[in-house]
């Protein structure tokens, strides 16, 4: 493998972040083989466009030659039938393809087929997805992998904890349970037959700096304000000729892997998928531009939340060399200016942290939190409510779970939702969790041991119990408690 | 085609030139109001400059009269240009031109000048700091004044945007001189606390003359510091010895009183300064603490009784209610 390392940097004078999407493509390719083999109806409407797209070969096979590389062979005349599905995002897998000159290990046929995420979607209920991300990660993945994967731990593994306690030291603050039961009643959120048996949690804050206790109401007052200029029209979709909301999913998808691999932070891929949103509710896009979209809203998420921002040669990259530095440069100015430069998204990792310290940071009840508040990137249906509102039932959902007890006071009070309020949000996302899995990249990103495996935990419980509670079996207020 | 077209402002006089930035006065072609222009060269490289992007998001959101207002935004293929409410001067200009009429060091302004400049200043933080803000790169050259007196926080090219808790960030901000201790330490996980320091060295200057504390580097600037301050120990300031930047080499110095090198200030206007001027940034006061110390007593009623003639709400009051509200 170091070979096709080198290759790779020679051609691209590419840095670490680079690699890491090479391996992060072949790593999907090798998962997403068996989709083919599940088969999917090409979707037809898709098929001229994709075509058109196709033909675009012009880039990769350029790249290819530079490479010298042998996979290319394969790349071409895969099954040819999936020739459709290679869509949106396909380029990304013929990224890997190139980059990996040795191919020895790497069927081609699969890696041609593989990518098709646009394919996917008729494909969604292919049933066995969990054995897929299994064999592709056992596959082709090699060494290298770990060296990236236990980097992006570490962004992702923070976000895990609850925040340090004191600036300088950076421990985090153990006593966070001792709460004071003294009821400090300020005014908050505004349901105020709840106000008296909700706790104050915010003076216990007022020596740590990071928390910001003295703007933290004005600061989430304004949040709440924003989060409502922020949201994306609904239906969009609707007004969108080529583009149909499973495609959006694929994207998303996609883009969670390349955020993995850029070991961005978590605010960065949830502003990115806002701008996508936003641009398309104002904007049409062809199918065969939806990919730059999504690029470039990563991009200019990356500028705005990260310290370092990955070069625009990255993203290049990422999407194979599809467009051309230029055309993300430009695509840059017109979403931004699409979206009149506001990039104002209060941030849903935000609210969730805020219930997650009513929840005295328990960590496994958060870290299910997290994922279920990332299905709200991927399925469209939770487009129409407030990031607060998903963040709300997605922690409501993780403390169900987990048996944590009843939504109290306190939890009201900081997550700003009452149990009946959160009812519908709650329910999509078991109905998103009974359903197949439609997201393979998110779901292996949460199939980790480091994300405490919550996407299959959470699929084998709702797999018992969605029913019970999509059909309203379960009494209104619930204890807390999955019923036994 | 945006019709908004840079040719429909006339260039005049260049203002200032930054790393990112040229700065020109320009007047609007059609209603003959002066504007600031400021230029921002796009990269061939990289595009919209990050700096670019958070300063427009965020100015668009911050409407107060403490900060300058953007009035529009022009993206040409190769340049960006910002257009801004016009301001006379900067406040490291002014005080460069300021010769006080009885007499004292060129550059000290008086003391009902610092007093209001002071309010002001600390109002435009408030809100930033409200609004989940960070200034990031408070210093006299980044106040405007106008004529009328009033002052305004720009250039927020290094501003940001922060959650709760604070998310760690780049600790390459804030020019030296206005530099907090924690900051200079190595710390990334800074807070509103960073704008206070600045305002304080600010503060100070106003008064003298002179920058506070003019380090020509990392190091110096912090010796500079604890030769006033004091250097902190693991006693005055627990947890100091796991900062990247700790030395156990630092000269000791004792702690100065502060009206020993500014004897023309007042008892409350050193009391103020002495609590932004905290080394430890969760012992600086906020924003709106320091607007409610008694050294703005005047300032704050005669502002309540505007707005009570206005038939508003005064906003000090408002700061009032939440503080409470956070204790």
């Amino acid at each position: 493998m170091p070979p096709a390392r080198t290759v790779r940097r020679a051609v691209t004078d590419e840095n670490a972040e680079a690699i890491g999407t090479q391996r992060l493509t072949r790593a999907k390719a090798a998962t997403l083989t068996d989709d083919v083999i599940a088969g999917d109806p090409p979707k037809k409407a898709l098929t001229t466009k994709r075509s058109a797209t196709n033909v675009t070969t012009g880039p990769l096979a350029r790249k290819r030659t530079a490479l010298g590389d042998v996979s290319n062979v394969a790349k071409k005349d895969p099954v040819e039938k999936d020739d459709l599905k290679k869509d949106v995002l396909s380029r990304a897998t013929s990224l890997s393809k190139s980059a990996k000159p040795s191919g020895i290990q790497k069927q081609p046929a699969r890696l041609n087929s593989t990518r098709a995420p646009l394919g996917q979607k008729s494909s969604n209920a292919a049933p066995s997805d969990l054995k897929r991300s299994g064999s592709g990660i056992g596959g082709p993945v090699n060494a290298k992998r770990v060296k990236s994967a236990s980097k992006s731990e570490d962004t992702e593994a923070s976000e895990n904890v609850p925040p340090p306690k004191n600036g300088s030291s950076g421990k985090m603050k153990t006593e966070e349970k001792v709460k004071p039961a003294s009821v400090e009643v300020d005014e908050g959120v505004d349901l105020e037959s709840l106000e008296d048996l909700a706790k104050d949690l915010d003076t216990e804050d007022m020596d740590d700096p990071l928390m910001v206790a003295e703007y933290v109401h004005e600061i989430f007052d304004y949040m709440k304000q924003l989060e409502i200029s922020t949201m994306p029209n609904p239906d969009y979709m609707d007004d969108q000729a080529e583009l149909e909301w499973k495609m959006r999913g694929i994207l998303v998808d996609w883009l969670l892997e390349v955020h993995t691999r850029f070991r961005l932070l978590p605010e960065t891929l949830f502003l990115a998928v806002n701008i996508i949103d936003r641009f398309l509710s104002c904007k049409v896009v062809q199918l065969e531009r939806l990919q730059l979209v999504g690029v470039t809203a990563m991009f200019i998420a990356s500028k705005y939340e990260e310290v370092l921002s990955p070069h625009v040669q990255n993203f290049v990259h990422v999407a194979d060399d599809g467009f051309p530095e230029s055309e993300i440069l430009s695509a840059e100015r017109f979403v931004l200016t699409s979206l009149d430069y506001d990039l104002s998204y209060p941030n849903p990792m935000n609210f969730l942290r805020r219930i997650s310290k009513a929840d005295n940071y328990d960590i496994q009840t958060r870290t299910l939190g997290k994922y279920l508040l990332e299905i709200g990137c991927l399925d469209h249906r939770f487009l129409k409510h407030p990031p607060s509102l998903v963040a709300a039932s997605a922690m409501y959902l993780a403390r169900l779970v987990m048996n944590r007890g009843e939504w109290d006071a306190t939890l009201v009070k900081y997550a700003g939702y009452t149990e009946e309020e959160i009812q519908p949000v709650f329910k999509l996302m078991v109905d998103y969790l009974a359903a197949p899995v439609a997201h393979d990249a998110f779901f292996k990103k949460y199939a980790s041991k480091k994300f405490l495996k919550a996407s299959i935990v959470l699929r084998q419980w709702a797999k018992k119990w969605a029913p019970e509670y999509l059909n309203g079996a379960v009494p209104q207020p619930s204890s807390g408690r999955t019923p036994s | 085609m945006d019709k908004r077209h840079p040719s429909s402002f006339q260039q005049l006089e260049k203002l200032g030139e930054g790393t990112y930035a040229t700065v020109f006065k320009g007047r609007n072609g059609s209603t003959g109001q002066f504007v600031a222009l400021k230029e921002i060269h796009l990269d061939s490289e990289e595009g919209t400059p990050s700096t670019a992007i958070r300063e427009i998001s965020l100015m668009k959101e911050l409407k107060h009269e403490n900060i300058v207002s953007l009035y529009d935004v022009i993206h040409t293929e190769n340049k960006l240009m910002l257009v801004f409410e016009y301001m006379d001067k900067d406040l490291k200009k002014y005080m460069d031109s300021y010769q006080a009429p009885g007499g004292g060091p060129r550059g000290a302004l008086e003391a009902n000048t610092i007093k209001s400049f002071m309010w002001q200043l600390l109002r435009g933080i408030a809100f930033c700091h409200e609004n989940r803000v960070l200034h990031r790169d408070l210093k006299p050259q980044n106040l405007l004044i106008n004529t009328q007196g009033q002052l305004k926080l720009a250039d927020f090219g290094l501003a940001r945007a922060f959650g709760i808790p604070v998310n760690t960030f780049s600790n390459e901000v804030v020019t030296l001189w206005y530099r907090a201790p924690d900051v200079l330490l190595g710390s990334r996980t800074y807070n509103t606390s960073i704008d206070i320091w600045s305002a304080g060295c600010i503060m100070a200057e106003m008064f003298t003359g002179r920058p506070l504390f003019p380090g020509t580097t990392n190091e110096d600037q912090l010796q500079k510091i604890f030769r006033l301050m004091g250097t902190p120990s693991e006693r005055s300031w627990p947890g100091i010895s796991s900062f990247p930047e700790y030395k156990t080499t630092w000269p000791v110095y004792a702690t100065q009183e502060l009206r020993a090198i500014l004897p023309q200030m007042d008892g409350l206007g050193l009391q103020l300064l002495g609590q932004m001027l905290q080394m430890r940034p969760e012992m600086r006061c906020s924003a709106q603490q320091a607007l409610n110390h008694p050294w703005f007593a005047e300032l704050n009623q005669r502002s309540q009784q505007q707005a009570a003639a206005q038939g508003q709400f005064a906003p000090v009051q408002g700061m009032v209610a939440g503080q409470q509200r956070a204790y």
